[in-house]
Parts: structure tokens; C-alpha cells; sequence
């Protein structure tokens, strides 16, 4: 069995490079991306099982992005990672079955569990 | 009675110079009963319909109404022996006219009732009821005129001393110089606004103490004083000419108020606008932190898992090292071999460049955290309570830069700065503007449906003497409703909670206080531009640099 693909999506290159750093022992094949349409494009070719992405970036939201990936790959599950502090959408967060919002800066613990809490159980020998 | 000592009644005159009761006379007889008591009342009668008489048939009742202001006329009948003499000495200046009846013909009669304070004396005898009628008219007459004028003269008391009053109290400085220019008086506030001594500035050429041009009639112009402490006072200033009842002049009066406290208050309400104007970025201030501090926070706590794999490999190379130093060989190979699996399996090599990349990353996104809280800083910074020539490209950069910043870079910005001249200002309040004018731009942007394509343009350029600067957004724009009302106090297009609704009418007053205009033109749904104009510094000749 393959290991499961992480995508990774932020703006800002210093925080794929230390969510890269951050998830290097759990055995995910790890992608990044670094805006919601390179992300798209990472879509179109690989299988994606978590989906991990800023909110406020140029050009588009993570919402946005979420939006468009709940539609068209569902089987993605879909993690909001921000350092946002207004508001955001709960309804529409619900609606778009977010599994997670982790907040910037965020906790190591936190943010493994929650990714593993998104793929299904033993089904990754690490 | 002390016209100041009157109640809360209207402010007029002290006493109505006609009272109802004024209509009707009222006369006081004292005397006797008997048939001259009956020609006296007969004749009193005479004096028409409205004629009220009260009659004593002796003195003692009168002593208390001798000063009585509702009684026209005495007429006291000199049959009451000794006591008449007395009633007369008893009277006041200010009592109603006393006239003696009397039966004697003869001169000292008249002339003791005359020293005594009688007003008039008549005696019994042939037509004594005409005479006594046209008397009694006379004194009625005379006393009302006096006691009219007596009024006349209570009530220009009373309004000089409202006067004063009002001049004395008001809390503004006053000062009323003649057509010279040359102080007459000066108030009590006029005194202490100056530091002056009192009765010092009358007399003395208004310039003199005061060295600014008075404005004309219906200006107010704000001045700065300097007081004889050596320390100065912002004032208000203005000044009307005096005339008299014919319009030749006489004189002006100046009004100075005090500026001081206000001034601090205006300070500190333009200091909380502009914490506000960056409670508006606080979102985009957290956001810029909490990326930076993201990678930071995740970047230590990975660090700290490496140095931990890397000390497993360092506890390796110990043993490594003493069994090389004692010559065994074949225990050193094994331990080789070990450390050499342990490095792979850690994958040192790796763990120890991502080390050195990690700390870099982590020294510049501090060093960005850095740079914004130093932005915010020098923006909280009240700056001085003096004018400075500044570089208005530079303000509106640096505050373009702390904007762009916490709106994440989100909008395309661009310059088009000319070279200025310097401007004299107060920079942090021109800075405050611009804040003001950009998180408007931006938040005008945010509104657009498709915000991505936001652009904020900003210009600076020379127009004749003056400087101006725009800020151009191609956001939601307002209606012509909206941007007539958009300076005024508390008007707001944003939600409740997204504007104090003060910020661009304490621009506008900034603007303002510097001398410029700040205007806006709006096409809705296509842009807005707000254009700031302030005079330039001048340079003055002689002065260097």
C-alpha cells in the first residue's frame, strides 16, 4: 500500500518548508504548493488524501480552495491551517466538512493528530 | 434693592415703570373727623373715579405707611395737635409727598410744615377744595416723575452692571481698545490668558501685548500668544469694531479664547483615532505575526527533535574515540560500524544542513516580526508638538509600507511619486491621513465581489505652491450621498464595529489645521480618490538651508 499524499498549500515558502520539517517521520509522501491554482494542478495528476492550506493567500482563500476541492475531489479530506484571527464562516466551514482549523503558530502534537485523524485507521505502518 | 440679587425672573428691568396699581391714585388722609375732614375727602374725590383713599383719623396708624411705594399723597390735616409735626419729621426721602391742611392763615404755620418736609401746604378758606385738587395733582404728578426717573436710574445701574457682569464672567479673554488701538479695559480672564498684572494693560497700545493682526468681524482665527511668563498659548481670536448709537467708531473689541485644554483633548482624541485606525489592520497585524511565528515555533520545536537525533549520533562517537585511543582496534571497527548505521538511520547529513536552513528561516521571519512591530511603533508615535519640513513621499511610503504589509500584500499598489519640496507639518498626523485614507482604500477593495484584482494608486505631485497626494482605489465606491457626508463626524459606510466613522473627518481636520483641503470624487463600483492638497514650505528669504 502507498503511503498517503499530503498537500501542503501556503504563500509563504517558510511554512511549507517547516510543516515539511514537521511531518518529515510520519510517512506521508509529502506536496506542496504555493497558491490555491498550483494546488489545482497538483489535483489534476496525483491522488490527494489530506488537502493542508493557509486561508489568506494572494490571489485566492484556502476556502476557496476547499470549495472547489470538496466538489470535484471529495475523497480529499481538508484541513484549514491560518493565521488568521477574524472571522471566519463556521457554517460554511461545517458545510464544507473542514475537519480541522489549526491556528498559526501551531502545535506540532496537534497538527499530526489531526492529519492522522483524517486517514483511516492502520492503514499506515508507521 | 441690588439689581444682582434679584431671582431667577426674566433679565430685565428691575421694577416695571407701570404697575397695574399705577392707574389708580391712592391717597392717605390723616385726619380728624369733622366737617374739614369731609370738604378734604370731598375735594380728593374730585381727581376722578380712580382715586383710592384711605382714611386715619389719626397719626399713629400712618407711621408705618410713610414710606409706602403704593401711596401717590399724604394729606395730612394739621388739627391733630403735636403729632402731625411728628408724622412729618417720621418721614423718608423716598416716601410718597406729604401736603398739610391747615386752618391757620399764617405764614410760620406753612413755613415749619415746609422745614418739617412737607411738600406743599394749603390752607382752609375760600376755594380750598380747588386748591387742595390742584395741589394734590401737582404732587402726585411730581412724585410719579421722580419715582419714574428713579427707576430710569435703577435700571441703567442694573445694566451697566449686567455689563460688567457679562464681561467680567465670560470665559474668554476680552479687551475693548478705542479708535487708537489703546486698551480701555480688559476682564479678569483677559489678565490671567496674558499673565499680565492687573490694571497693567490699560492705557497701552493692544499690539503691544498682543502681537498678532486681529481677523476681521465674524473671523476666527487661531493665534498663538506669548504670554509675559515667556511660555505660549494656543488661542482663538477674534475682534468686532465698536460704534456708538451714530456708527462713528469707537474703538474694538478682541475675544481671545483660551485653546490649551482643547487642544489637549483634540491631541488625545487624534491620538485614539489612530490606535483605531490600526485596530482596523489588527486582523492583518496578527496575521503577519502569526505567519512568521508559525514556521518560527514549528522550526525551534523541530530543531530541538534533530538535536536530540543528533546526540544519540554524538553519545556514539565517545566510546568510538577511547577504544581508538586505547589501541583496540576491533572493538573501534564495531563501533564504526554502529555509528555508521545510526547516521544513516538518523540521517545526520541531512538533519545537520536542515539545521542551518531552518535557523536562517527562522532569523529572517523574526526579523520580520521585528520590522513590523517597529512600523507600528513609529506610526503610535504622537510625534512632536512642533512643525517640521518633511518629505511627504516619504510619509506616505513608509505608511503605504505598514499597510501594505498587514493587508497581506493582497492588493496591487502603485507609486507615482514626483520629487516635492518640504512641507511644514506635523508628520505623524499627515502619516495618520494617509493610514486612514489607505485602510480605506483596502477596506473599499475588500468590499469588491472579486477583491482579488484590488489596486491602490497613489500620486504625488506639484501643483503651483502646493503638494498634492492622492490615493486611488478601484474598490466599491460611494454615491454622491455618501460622498458629500464622508468628512462628516461619526458617518460611516462600513458595518458597525469595521470603523469609528472619525477617521476621515479627523483627516479632514488635520488637513485642515495644516492649511490644505482634502477632497473626494467616487464613481460607485468603479473608484474612489481621495486628493490631499497642502501648501509647500515657503523659503524665506535670508534664512539658511
Amino acid at each position: 500500500m502507498s503511503a498517503p499524499v499530503v498537500l501542503c498549500v501556503d504563500d509563504e515558502p517558510r511554512i511549507l518548508s517547516a510543516l515539511r520539517r514537521s511531518l518529515r517521520r510520519e510517512g506521508y509522501e509529502l506536496l506542496f504548493a504555493d497558491s490555491p491554482a498550483a494546488a489545482l494542478e497538483v489535483f489534476a495528476d496525483r491522488r490527494v488524501d489530506v488537502l493542508l492550506t493557509d486561508h489568506k493567500m494572494r490571489g485566492a482563500t484556502g476556502i476557496d480552495l476547499i470549495r472547489e476541492v470538496a466538489a470535484r475531489f471529495p475523497a480529499t479530506s481538508r484541513i484549514l491551517i491560518t493565521g488568521w484571527t477574524g472571522e471566519l464562516d463556521a457554517a460554511e466551514l461545517a458545510r464544507l466538512e473542514v475537519r480541522a482549523v489549526i491556528t498559526k503558530p501551531w502545535d506540532d502534537g496537534d497538527l499530526k493528530s489531526h492529519i492522522r485523524g483524517c486517514l483511516p485507521a492502520g492503514g499506515l505502518g508507521g | 434693592m441690588e439689581p444682582g440679587a434679584r431671582g431667577s425672573g426674566e433679565l430685565g428691568s428691575p421694577r416695571e415703570a407701570k404697575t397695574p396699581a399705577a392707574t389708580v391714585i391712592r391717597i392717605a388722609v390723616v385726619a380728624p373727623p369733622g366737617p374739614t375732614h369731609d370738604l378734604t375727602v370731598q375735594a380728593l374725590r374730585q381727581l376722578g373715579s380712580e382715586v383710592a383713599l384711605e382714611i386715619h383719623h389719626a397719626t399713629a396708624p400712618m407711621f408705618a405707611r410713610l414710606d409706602a411705594a403704593d401711596l401717590d399723597l399724604v394729606v395730612l390735616d394739621d388739627e391733630l395737635g403735636e403729632s402731625w409735626l411728628e408724622l412729618l419729621d417720621a418721614r423718608g426721602a423716598e416716601g410718597p409727598p406729604v401736603l398739610v391742611v391747615t386752618s391757620r392763615q399764617d405764614e410760620p404755620q406753612a413755613v415749619e410744615a415746609f422745614r418739617r418736609g412737607a411738600s406743599d401746604c394749603v390752607a382752609r378758606g375760600p376755594e380750598f377744595e380747588r386748591r387742595l385738587a390742584v395741589a394734590s395733582l401737582e404732587q402726585i404728578r411730581r412724585h410719579r416723575a421722580q419715582r419714574e426717573q428713579g427707576d430710569a436710574r435703577r435700571q441703567i445701574a442694573w445694566l451697566e452692571h449686567l455689563h460688567q457682569s457679562v464681561v467680567e464672567e465670560i470665559p474668554a479673554a476680552v479687551a475693548v481698545t478705542d479708535p487708537e488701538g489703546r486698551v480701555v479695559t480688559v476682564n479678569a480672564a483677559f489678565v490671567r490668558l496674558l499673565g499680565v498684572a492687573p490694571g497693567s494693560s490699560e492705557g497701552r497700545p493692544l499690539a503691544e501685548l498682543l502681537p498678532v493682526a486681529l481677523p476681521e468681524r465674524g473671523e476666527l482665527v487661531e493665534a498663538r500668544i506669548r504670554r509675559t511668563q515667556g511660555d505660549t498659548s494656543a488661542v482663538a481670536l477674534s475682534s468686532a469694531p465698536l460704534t456708538d448709537a451714530e456708527g462713528s467708531p469707537r474703538g474694538c473689541v478682541a475675544i481671545l479664547q483660551d485653546l490649551t485644554d482643547w487642544k489637549q483633548l483634540e491631541r488625545q482624541v487624534t491620538q485614539s483615532e489612530k490606535m483605531a485606525s490600526i485596530g482596523q489592520l489588527a486582523a492583518g497585524v496578527a496575521h503577519e505575526i502569526n505567519n512568521p511565528m508559525g514556521f518560527i515555533h514549528a522550526n525551534l520545536f523541530q530543531l530541538g527533535e534533530y538535536l536530540e537525533e543528533l546526540t544519540r549520533v554524538w553519545e556514539r562517537i565517545g566510546p568510538l574515540r577511547k577504544a581508538v585511543a586505547a589501541g583496540e582496534f576491533d572493538s573501534a571497527r564495531a563501533l564504526g560500524e554502529e555509528l555508521d548505521k545510526l547516521v544513516r538511520e538518523t540521517d545526520a547529513d541531512y538533519l545537520i544542513d536542515d539545521a542551518s536552513k531552518a535557523v536562517r528561516e527562522s532569523l529572517e521571519g523574526s526579523e520580520r516580526i521585528r520590522h513590523i512591530v517597529q512600523d507600528l511603533r513609529a506610526f503610535a508615535h504622537q510625534g512632536s508638538d512642533d512643525r517640521v519640513e518633511a518629505d511627504l513621499n516619504q510619509c506616505l511610503d513608509s505608511t503605504a509600507h505598514i499597510v501594505w504589509t498587514m493587508t497581506k500584500h493582497s492588493v496591487v499598489l502603485t507609486k507615482d511619486y514626483c520629487e516635492l519640496p518640504p512641507v511644514l507639518c506635523f508628520p505623524m498626523q499627515l502619516k495618520q491621513v494617509f493610514m486612514n485614507l489607505l485602510v480605506n482604500a483596502y477596506q473599499a477593495i475588500e468590499e469588491r465581489p472579486d477583491c482579488e484584482r484590488g489596486q491602490i494608486r497613489l500620486r504625488t505631485r506639484l501643483v503651483g505652491d502646493d503638494v498634492e497626494i492622492e490615493v486611488e482605489d478601484n474598490g466599491v465606491g460611494m454615491s454622491p450621498e455618501q460622498a458629500g457626508r464622508i468628512f462628516e463626524p461619526f458617518f460611516t459606510t462600513k458595518d458597525v464595529g469595521d470603523g469609528t466613522g472619525l477617521g476621515l473627518s479627523t483627516s479632514y481636520n488635520i488637513v485642515k489645521r495644516h492649511q490644505g483641503t482634502l477632497e473626494v470624487t467616487s464613481e460607485p463600483g468603479v473608484s474612489t480618490c481621495f486628493r490631499v492638497r497642502l501648501p509647500a514650505a515657503r523659503r524665506e528669504s535670508g534664512r539658511p538651508g
